[in-house]
């Protein structure tokens, strides 16, 4: 979640605007993380001499490690290890917003050491006190005290994107949700949950965005708006608002039902209260999550 | 342990989620699997086909899973229906064993389980 939540990070600092930040998560897939990038997470490198060695590629037609090595910067070892260690997400994102010319890698090494230092998780740490951090990071996001139900769709926004992250994948940016009193829908599946927290969710997206969402949740590679197609972002949908009834009752014993998930493709979604709009950005494409309180 | 001669029924509104299972017993060796996508036509399967095992989901259109459980064992009480949902909650599984249903799968299905299902009702066949 931490990776996921960089990008608003970056938003919400004002350092890109949410075009930019778009076309950023889009430009990930091209995007191959440079060692440099690794150096910088690692702290093995500062941004200065990350743009010493690249100045120095222009001239010498050398692999960075090689020159990072020869300029003093890295060991062989440290070069070994940050070939082998594990990615991060966000580097990737940072990556593609330096080479789109966003921000400069001063600018990313700076954010990221204040974004380190805020919030003090990694996505490796799953601790009890980590759970409690990620609540935090997506309560200042997403926390409003329009209910008493409040506390429940924090629970299901985080639930949202864990779940995200669990069958879809982690190259996403969740960007701040919006309230609306309509919707106009494109390719969308919608469900209602009903019990004591009664609620519309839907999930919207274009239509290449809605195969390629789908291909990801059911592991096929699905090219045509079938009928595959359509059950997989239903079943994504429903499981998800399953998984949130089963946490329901068993952490509060409230007993949730659902309906059948419905397509409710180019209409106006319009329920009687507002709906709240959050823009999830993925690199092939950008899907809206609905939910609207039914009380 | 052989597969080929069990006949299952799958329920399920998902098109995606009935393949997925339907893949995976063929997978094993189950040659008589019959599917339908709602309460009703499971009914009427059950009654036409008599499977010795039955998947059932819970939120389906035209009649729930729970009513369905109820109707397959009022029709046939040795009737083997498993429930397999996303919505495992408290009161679905009372209801659906209360209902006389054998077990209870939480979805995403684990294929192991499915499997430990599919030997169970193997076992409850001889």
């Amino acid at each position: 979640m931490y990776t996921q939540f960089f990008g608003n990070y970056l938003l919400s600092k004002g350092l890109v605007t949410s075009e930019q930040m778009v076309e950023a998560i889009r430009y990930t897939k091209t995007v191959h993380l440079k060692l440099g990038m690794l150096a910088i997470h690692a702290g093995y490198m500062t941004s200065g001499e990350v743009e010493q060695v690249h100045i120095l590629q222009t001239r010498i037609s050398k692999p960075f490690g090689e020159l990072a090595v020869a300029e003093g910067f890295l060991t062989p070892e440290q070069v070994t290890e940050l070939l082998s260690a594990q990615k991060p997400g966000f580097l990737l994102l940072g990556q593609a917003l330096i080479e789109r010319g966003y921000i400069s890698t001063n600018q990313f090494e700076s954010v990221l050491s204040a974004y380190q230092s805020e919030f003090e998780i990694t996505d490796n740490d799953f601790s009890e006190d980590q759970t409690h951090r990620i609540d935090t990071l997506i309560q200042d996001f997403y926390y409003s005290n329009r209910s008493e139900n409040s506390a429940y769709y924090l629970n299901y926004i985080t639930l949202l994107f864990n779940n995200l992250i669990r069958f879809i994948g982690e190259d996403f940016t969740p960007f701040k949700a919006s309230a609306i009193s309509a919707y106009p829908s494109n390719y969308c599946v919608s469900q209602v949950i009903k019990g004591s927290f009664s609620a519309y969710t839907a999930i919207d997206m274009d239509r290449d965005t809605f195969i390629t969402f789908a291909s990801r949740y059911a592991g096929e590679n699905f090219s045509e708006f079938d009928e595959y197609v359509k059950a997989s972002v239903e079943d994504f949908l429903n499981l998800h608002n399953g998984l949130f009834a089963v946490n329901m009752s068993n952490d509060h014993s409230i007993d949730l039902t659902l309906n059948p998930p419905i397509h409710e493709n180019n209409c106006i979604i319009a329920p009687s209260a507002f709906l709240s709009c959050i823009p999830v950005s993925f690199s092939f494409g950008t899907i809206n999550f609905l939910i609207s309180n039914l009380e | 342990m052989d597969f080929s001669t069990i006949k299952i029924l799958i329920t399920d509104d998902s098109v995606l989620a009935r393949k997925k299972l339907k893949d995976y017993l063929a997978s094993l060796g189950c040659q008589h699997i019959y599917e339908v996508s709602d309460g009703q036509q499971a009914i009427d399967s059950y009654k036409i086909n008599k499977p010795d095992l039955v998947f059932l989901d819970i939120i389906m259109p035209v009649k729930d899973g729970i009513t369905v459980v109820n109707e397959i064992l009022e029709f046939d009480p040795k009737a083997r229906v498993v429930m397999a949902s996303s919505v495992g909650t408290q009161s679905y599984l009372k209801e659906a064993l209360k209902a006389g249903a054998i077990d209870f799968l939480q979805k995403p299905l684990d294929n192991e389980l499915v499997k430990k299902v599919v030997l169970n009702a193997i076992g409850g066949q001889k």
